[in-house]
């Protein structure tokens, strides 16, 4: 090793808590991007494979509208002999002891050449099992993990609930698969076909028909289309996985953002401390440059030490992201199952892109935040290096053209926003706009240090002239910090305003829209509302209650088509439900008539923002009847799906799809009739039928504000995560800044200031440091907020929403800069004022 | 300075520095001429804040003149680029410092080296070097401690030390015993009087003390940005 690399190993070694601190920022950083990108990984690759248990190897599907297939049209393909290999497929979720279970319902002898679901089974068993499947009513099989999880032996009989009903099954064997599907069939339960029909309740009906076409060509395509009968399509096997991706894009894209604004703070904290160990040493470089050692040589020490401080905060941040994804990808589970679809995610996927991205990210990052100091190193002029002043004034030097740049910046992340209507630009947009910002900090911190000194000099005397005085004096450094604290605390401004504006927004839609009295629907898993329906007993039972002024019935349903998947939800609706939909483009008056009599639709402003559609134009639907145009009779606000929903009047949709059910049910309750007492009725009479929601609309309006905290607690994480960043960047910003004055700190000392009064001096100082972060976190934070109401959350889900902000939020980020400040200085300004000034005036 | 022999070691030409204090303007040296032979050892004297100190940098290649050369064994060096001056100093030239200016970081035998190490030596042939010149400033003993560790005029031996190591042809030493008490100044200066002269240096040193002066072959003072040698004005 060579004396130089020794010499700067040992500096590290000597300032552990400087590297300590530079270690931790680039890993929390690091550990942020990586647990978000395996959380997101992991979800993708748990749907991916829970995708590809349940196609196996087929290519092509055939599917229909919600109701599915007619089981006959597979005996009626099978006959045509024009199929090479196709299997019947039903599948459906199930509930058993408070979890969600898939069950696939399958034909046993057409699967082999599909899915090697069977072969998981004990050799010795097989056969019998086999049997025991196909004859034995409400037999099924069951991973070995779960049995055993359940306490379930083979031949016991349980019940399942499907749509609150209770189904009644039986333990036919359990299957071991291999350890790389493990997690995914962990809670798959495998029937034959005819007793998931049962269990499901679809008797008669199946979901798809896999094929196996691996060469089929558009000829051979078109000839089986050609059997199938309307509303019936042949599709790629991978189309449906690509169409429920996409309806997590949006929300994947947001996380990942989120990360990268740790990982920026993250950078600006190794700058920081970087740029300062350089300053430090500034006489040392010097010496270096009189014994001979080129720019070149300086230059590639201190980019070494950033490649060392970089790799090491690397590794830390990879292990730690490890740990934190654990926890994260609960919280995407949990927002994907909330607003998407069922996932179960149990185990992380840690594949090696996902690495060397944190890598890339990390080490790259950190060599590119340490090219400035590295090229101040290399700038350095022989033994006469460059004192504090004539850095401070190089600074302030620079403080024009830095502001002139950040404006230039500004003006870049507006056009950006302007000329390009993608989420990448937006998010591109926010953060050239959050650098331009920062370009413009050391500006706004010597204005408001010129402001602040008379202050603090009336408040705190010369301590507090000089606690200013030394913000303004260290402008390199400490116009560094709080940049960094205050885009950190603009970002929970920024995204506390966004989550306010949009619950109270949702909070009004809730109470427009949920103006009915009680709401009933059937007790079921989370994510799974599409495949149940309330039983026909049941609707008839609330049909003919006394006292129920009207009743709004629902049916939502997805249509797939190539590969968008389109949520449509049919409706009955009562009179007294007009009121609640509020229309963005036309008059109530002018959509109802419409949506009531017309061959018409209305569309929410999600799906009209992301199909660039509005009221007055049409667009078409893949019916039961084939495909079919729909005029849009109005558009109207609404926060249910990022994607979008038509919404259509029950009796058109009977008119074009063969599906009676009913999902739910809001029931509009006569004047003076008691809610209580209609739902202890309602209990009595439809509780032995099926196991219900029943709920008032308060309950209800509540539970969905729940859901929606509940889908923005990963934002909250992460912004909380962005703050211990910050936290970490502005306590060694201000330890580095108050060691490196240990020598003018000592000189008070010496003439007599007491510790307590260095103490007094070092807090004001940071706390000014943290009052300006504040302050200029504050306009910071509502830009971000603008942006990300108006650009990004538009761009995500096609949402608009009336921007709130409360006085509260402002104020709590103007405390939070402050405490974070005020907590960073704690220790060195103990740590000053203990130091004995002899030691600290001692020259070398 | 003597101003005789076209073949002179050190040939200063009508050097002038000037300093910028925003608008106001301070000539520091005002075209100085002169030349040094080979071998000789020069004390250049003067008042604080007259110029001793950039006219040694001006030679060091640290800084450069605003008019002027300065030749160095026929090279002008602020003609050089950065680069080029700082590959000339590296290999021609030794500093000391009134503040020693060692690496801390380093230990005592590696501050030597580091010198070696950026000429290209030999890592055994250098370590040998470096410990026969430690053996003559009496600290072989503390090679392996670092530079807080020794006493000013012991961390002072060892700068004299590293500033001969490479074999430079000259030595420039900015008030080499401004910091040391009488008797550890009169150690160090009779070291560097005997390396130099065994060595076969030309020395250069910057000082306030007539009695350090005393003791090379010629002295010079500035005054006015000018070089006065003996009571008399060279230029």
């Amino acid at each position: 090793m060579n004396l130089l690399w020794r010499a700067s190993l040992r500096y590290l070694g000597r300032h552990p808590w400087q590297m300590a601190l530079s270690i931790l920022g680039i890993a929390l950083g690091v550990a942020v991007v990586v647990a978000v990108d395996l959380a997101n990984e992991s979800a993708r690759r748990a749907f991916d494979l829970s995708m590809q248990t349940v196609t196996g190897q087929a290519t092509h599907q055939i599917v229909a509208g919600p109701k599915g297939l007619d089981e006959n049209l597979y005996v009626k393909l099978r006959r045509s002999g024009r199929l090479p290999a196709s299997a019947p497929i039903i599948e459906g979720h199930l509930a058993y002891a408070g979890q969600t279970l898939r069950l696939l319902g399958i034909a046993p002898f057409a699967e082999s050449r599909f899915r090697d679901l069977l072969s998981h089974l004990p050799d010795e068993a097989e056969e019998g099992v086999l049997r025991q499947l196909m004859t034995q009513p409400g037999a099924v099989l069951m991973s070995l993990e779960r049995a055993q999880g359940f306490d379930l032996s083979v031949g016991q009989s349980f019940e399942l609930r499907h749509s609150g009903q209770k189904r009644q099954a039986v333990l036919a064997g359990r299957f071991e698969p291999p350890a790389e599907q493990k997690a995914v069939m962990r809670d798959l339960l495998v029937a034959d076909i005819s007793t998931a029909q049962e269990l499901l309740g679809r008797v008669g009906w199946l979901s798809r028909i896999d094929l196996i076409l691996p060469d089929a060509d558009a000829a051979e395509l078109d000839a089986i289309r050609e059997l199938l009968p309307p509303g019936a399509r042949l599709i790629p096997a991978a189309a449906r996985g690509t169409a429920m991706q996409k309806m997590t894009h949006a929300f994947s894209i947001n996380l990942t953002a989120m990360s990268l604004l740790a990982l920026v703070v993250g950078l600006f904290l190794i700058y920081n401390t970087l740029s300062f160990s350089v300053l430090q040493r500034r006489e040392l470089m010097g010496r270096l440059r009189v014994l001979g050692a080129t720019r070149s040589d300086l230059f590639r020490l201190v980019l070494s030490e950033g490649l060392l401080i970089g790799t090491l905060g690397t590794l830390l941040g990879l292990l730690l992201g490890i740990l934190l994804a654990q926890e994260l990808v609960q919280l995407v589970t949990q927002t994907i199952n909330d607003l998407y679809f069922v996932l179960t995610v149990r185990e992380l996927s840690l594949t090696p892109a996902g690495i060397i991205k944190g890598v890339l990210l990390g080490v790259g990052g950190s060599l590119l935040a340490v090219v400035v100091p590295a090229s101040e190193a290399a700038l350095s002029p022989p033994r006469r290096v460059q004192d504090r002043s004539r850095v401070e004034t190089g600074a302030r030097r620079l403080m024009q053209p830095l502001a002139w740049s950040g404006v230039v910046l500004l003006i870049l992340a507006a056009l950006l926003l302007l000329m390009s209507k993608s989420l990448a630009a937006g998010f591109a947009a926010l953060f050239v706009l959050i650098l331009g910002f920062s370009l413009l900090t050391p500006l706004w911190v010597s204005l408001l240090c010129r402001c602040g000194a008379p202050l603090f000099g009336a408040l705190f005397g010369s301590p507090g002239r000089m606690a200013v005085g030394g913000v303004q004096h260290s402008l390199s450094r400490t116009g560094v910090a709080i940049a960094a604290l205050s885009i950190a605390v603009a970002t929970t401004v920024g995204v506390g305003v966004m989550v306010e504006s949009f619950r109270t927004s949702v909070q009004q839609w809730l109470e427009s829209s949920l103006q009915a009295d009680i709401f009933i629907a059937p007790d079921a898993p989370s994510g799974t509302g599409y495949e149940t329906a309330l039983n026909p007993a049941v609707v008839q039972i609330i049909e003919s209650l006394p006292g129920v002024a009207g009743i709004r019935q629902s049916r939502p349903v997805e249509i797939q088509s190539g590969d968008e998947i389109t949520r449509l939800t049919a409706l009955r609706l009562p009179k007294e439900s007009y009121a609640g939909m509020k229309f963005l483009d036309r008059p109530p008056e002018m959509v109802w008539p419409l949506f009531d009599r017309e061959q018409a639709v209305i569309i929410s402003e999600s799906y009209a923002y992301h199909h660039g559609l509005h009221a007055g134009e049409s667009l078409e639907l893949e019916t039961d009847q084939g495909r079919q145009p729909f005029k849009i009779a109005g558009v109207f606000r609404d926060y249910e799906t990022g994607q979008g929903v038509i919404k259509m009047r029950m009796s058109l949709y009977r008119d074009y799809w063969a599906d009676r059910s009913i999902h739910s049910a809001w029931l509009y309750l006569e004047p003076g009739v008691d809610i209580d007492l209609m739902m202890e009725r309602l209990y009595r009479l439809v509780g032995e039928q099926q196991a219900l929601h029943i709920r008032t609309s308060r309950i209800l309006r509540e539970a969905s504000i729940k859901t929606f905290d509940r889908t923005f607690a990963i934002t909250h994480v992460l912004r909380l995560l962005v703050i211990g960043v910050a936290f970490v960047g502005i306590l060694s910003a201000l330890m580095a800044l108050q060691l490196e004055r240990s020598r003018e700190l000592a000189v008070l000392r010496a003439i007599g200031f007491t510790p307590r009064q260095l103490w007094g001096l070092v807090t004001a100082q940071t706390g000014f440091m943290g009052l300006i972060s504040g302050l200029l976190a504050i306009p910071l934070g509502l830009v971000l907020a603008s942006v990300l109401i108006f650009v990004v959350n538009r761009r995500s889900f096609g949402w608009s929403m009336d921007v709130v902000v409360s006085g509260s939020v402002l104020f709590e980020a103007l405390l939070l800069a402050l405490f974070a400040a005020l907590l960073a200085g704690l220790y060195p300004a103990w740590r000053m004022s203990q130091t004995p000034p002899a030691q600290a005036l001692r020259e070398e | 300075m003597e101003n005789n022999s076209a073949a002179a070691f050190i040939q200063l030409k009508n050097l002038t520095r000037i300093y910028h204090q925003g608008e106001r303007q301070q000539l520091v040296l005002d075209g100085i001429c002169g030349e040094i032979q080979r071998g000789e050892a020069v004390a250049l004297l003067g008042r604080s804040g007259c110029g001793k100190s950039t006219l040694l940098n001006l030679i060091g290649g640290i800084d450069r003149p605003d008019a002027g050369d300065v030749v160095i064994n026929g090279s002008c060096i602020n003609r050089m680029d950065e680069h080029g001056r700082t590959l000339f100093r590296r290999r021609h030239i030794g500093f000391i410092y009134q503040f020693f200016n060692l690496i801390p970081t380093l230990t005592v035998v590696e501050n030597l080296l580091l010198p070696l190490e950026l000429n290209g030596w030999d890592l055994a042939e250098g370590r040998r070097r470096s410990m026969a010149l430690l053996e003559e400033v009496g600290l072989a003993q503390r090679e392996a401690s670092y530079p807080d560790q020794l006493s000013g005029g012991e961390q002072q031996r060892v700068a004299v030390a590293r500033a001969l190591v490479h074999r430079p042809a000259l030595v420039l030493a900015d008030e080499p015993t401004g910091n040391l008490d009488a008797e550890s100044g009169q150690q160090v200066l009779e070291l560097l009087d005997r390396l130099v002269r065994d060595e076969q240096c030309t020395l250069i040193m910057v000082t306030h003390s007539q009695v350090v002066a005393a003791r090379t072959d010629r002295t010079f003072s500035l005054k006015q940005g000018r070089l006065v040698s003996d009571g008399e004005m060279v230029w």
